[in-house]
């Protein structure tokens, strides 16, 4: 959380219009999912890291571990829908174990799905990481207001991220206060501290909440959270990518 | 300009609370003034000050800003909101925004400024706050110095003439809260008044001119800081204060 935030406001593309980069982003998302081969999927991955790395200059190893996170979930998922397991012998696989008496196999049909999957959903997560490590929330929610989504569901989404570090602040200090006073030295004591750290934190939450609203309405806050607009760069090259983009994924996704 | 804010005998008790938390306070807030307000933990600084603006309606009682009772619609509240400005002692209560330049303009942007008259107010207070180069940082990137001092911004925004702090110069180091201090000072000198409630007593000898006592709910002095500090019982009230030994110059060279 922290390190994507911080990659966030510090890369080369922070002054970029986010509306330009959630644009490319989604580009990349619907040429994905309607072209719907592993080959487009594979190149929209490539593109999106590539851009990431050279264009936002966010380290690969940065970018490679958001990746790697995902793509241990979808690895676990993905699982079942490459093997089968029954009590016939399977027909047609590419591998396949007995185990008593079933049968645990792989197709060639749930290969080539697995592929297309995971293909799919790593060049969308990719297009997604990419937008969320150049641009912070501050911007994506100014971006949201913007295209003029619901302005309460806006402002809960900007008090929820500041509380966030301020709750994450208070989280160390109350950990590092039990773990002075010995409350993680034995698994049994660890339980005990966590269970009233969680108690804590939320009483912690309350009354900071409490004191939030008083100090909002000092300063005049009457229901919506009014700020300036943020203003942003807008960069002709960032068409010219989603151009390149479109042209390479279309190639990939129509040429047999 | 020269805005008055007027206590007078308020009364206060918590919702859930036994023991009443003002009992008949009073206090006249004038301009141009550096005023400290001292007492000790549980004397009623803070819910003093929460009626200055009107968070706090008091029970019995009245507060005045320029000899006008305070209203307490929506429209009131908002003027004597755009007068009196609140600073609380954790910044992280105060700054809601997760961009140091949004939160400072939601004060002006509730007074109903323009955008560029937004833009404007937003960069003075900045600039006298001297956080300008931070305007474009993230707020939970700031060490504690800088966000009491975009905290103040904040407030400063909204150009209030009366400034009520709770003691946010607690918990600076001697540097930052000189900065604070100079702040304080370059306000008074435009003819804003600055109401600080603090331990501190070196702040409240050397920097006020003012000072006001509380004990468990009422104002029990107020009196130029020289005559504070001479007075026996006072000083054992506050505690020790010439006990650090060396004398340090709190408002710096001028």
């Amino acid at each position: 959380m922290r390190v994507i935030d911080r990659y966030a406001f510090g890369n080369a593309l922070r002054q970029i219009d986010p509306a330009q980069k959630g644009a490319l982003a989604l580009l990349a998302i619907i040429l994905c999912l309607a072209l719907d081969r592993p080959a487009v999927g594979a190149l929209a991955l490539i593109w999106m890291l590539a851009l990431t790395t050279w264009w936002a200059r966010i380290p690969l190893r940065v970018s490679g571990r958001v990746l790697l996170t995902e793509g241990l979930f979808l690895g676990l998922s993905i699982i079942g829908i490459a093997l089968s397991i029954g009590g016939k012998t399977p027909e047609t696989t590419v591998v396949a174990w007995q185990i008593g008496a079933l049968w645990i196999s792989m197709t060639p049909e749930s290969l080539a799905l697995v592929t297309l999957v995971l293909t799919r959903s790593l060049g969308c997560a990719a297009a997604l990481n990419f937008l969320i490590l150049t641009t912070p929330l501050v911007d994506l929610i100014d971006l949201m207001r913007r295209i003029r989504l619901p302005e309460g569901l806006i402002d809960i989404m900007a008090l929820t991220y500041r509380a966030i570090f301020v709750l994450l602040d208070c989280l160390e200090r109350m950990t590092t206060a039990q773990d002075a006073r010995l409350g993680y030295a034995t698994a049994r004591a660890a339980m005990r501290s966590a269970a009233l750290l969680a108690s804590q934190l939320f009483l912690t939450a309350y009354r900071r909440s409490q004191r939030a609203q008083i100090a909002l309405e000092s300063r005049g806050f009457d229901g919506t959270l009014r700020v300036l607009p943020l203003t942003y760069q807008r960069s002709p090259r960032v068409w010219q990518a989603s151009i390149a983009l479109t042209a390479s994924l279309l190639l990939a996704g129509i040429v047999r | 300009m020269s805005a008055v804010l007027e206590f007078d005998n308020l009364h206060y008790t918590f919702p859930g609370s036994d023991t009443p938390a003002l009992r008949g306070a009073s206090l006249r807030i004038e301009a141009g003034r550096r005023i400290a307000l001292l007492g000790r933990n549980g004397a009623g600084k803070s819910t003093l000050f929460l009626h200055g603006n009107g968070i706090l309606r008091p029970a019995a009682g009245q507060v005045r800003l320029n000899r006008r009772p305070l209203e307490y619609t929506r429209r009131g509240l908002l003027h004597v909101r755009r007068q009196v400005g609140l600073i609380f002692q954790n910044p992280d209560d105060q700054l809601f925004s997760a961009s140091v330049r949004q939160d400072i303009s939601f004060g002006p942007l509730n007074l109903g400024l323009s955008v560029d008259e937004t833009r404007r107010r937003v960069a003075e207070a900045a600039d006298l706050c001297g956080v300008s180069d931070l305007l474009d940082r993230p707020t939970h990137a700031l060490s504690g110095g800088q966000k009491t001092r975009v905290a103040l911004a904040g407030v400063l925004a909204m150009r209030p003439d009366i400034l009520l702090v709770d003691e946010a110069t607690s918990g600076l180091d001697p540097w930052m809260r000189q900065q604070v201090f100079d702040i304080f000072d370059r306000l008074v000198e435009r003819g804003a008044t600055v109401a600080l409630a603090t331990h501190d007593l070196d702040a409240a000898q050397y920097w006020a001119d003012t000072v006001a006592v509380m004990d468990e709910g009422r104002v029990i002095a107020v009196a130029p800081s020289a005559q504070i500090f001479a007075d026996p019982e006072l000083r054992a009230l506050l505690g020790p204060v010439e006990a650090r030994g060396e004398r340090r110059e709190v408002r710096g060279e001028r």
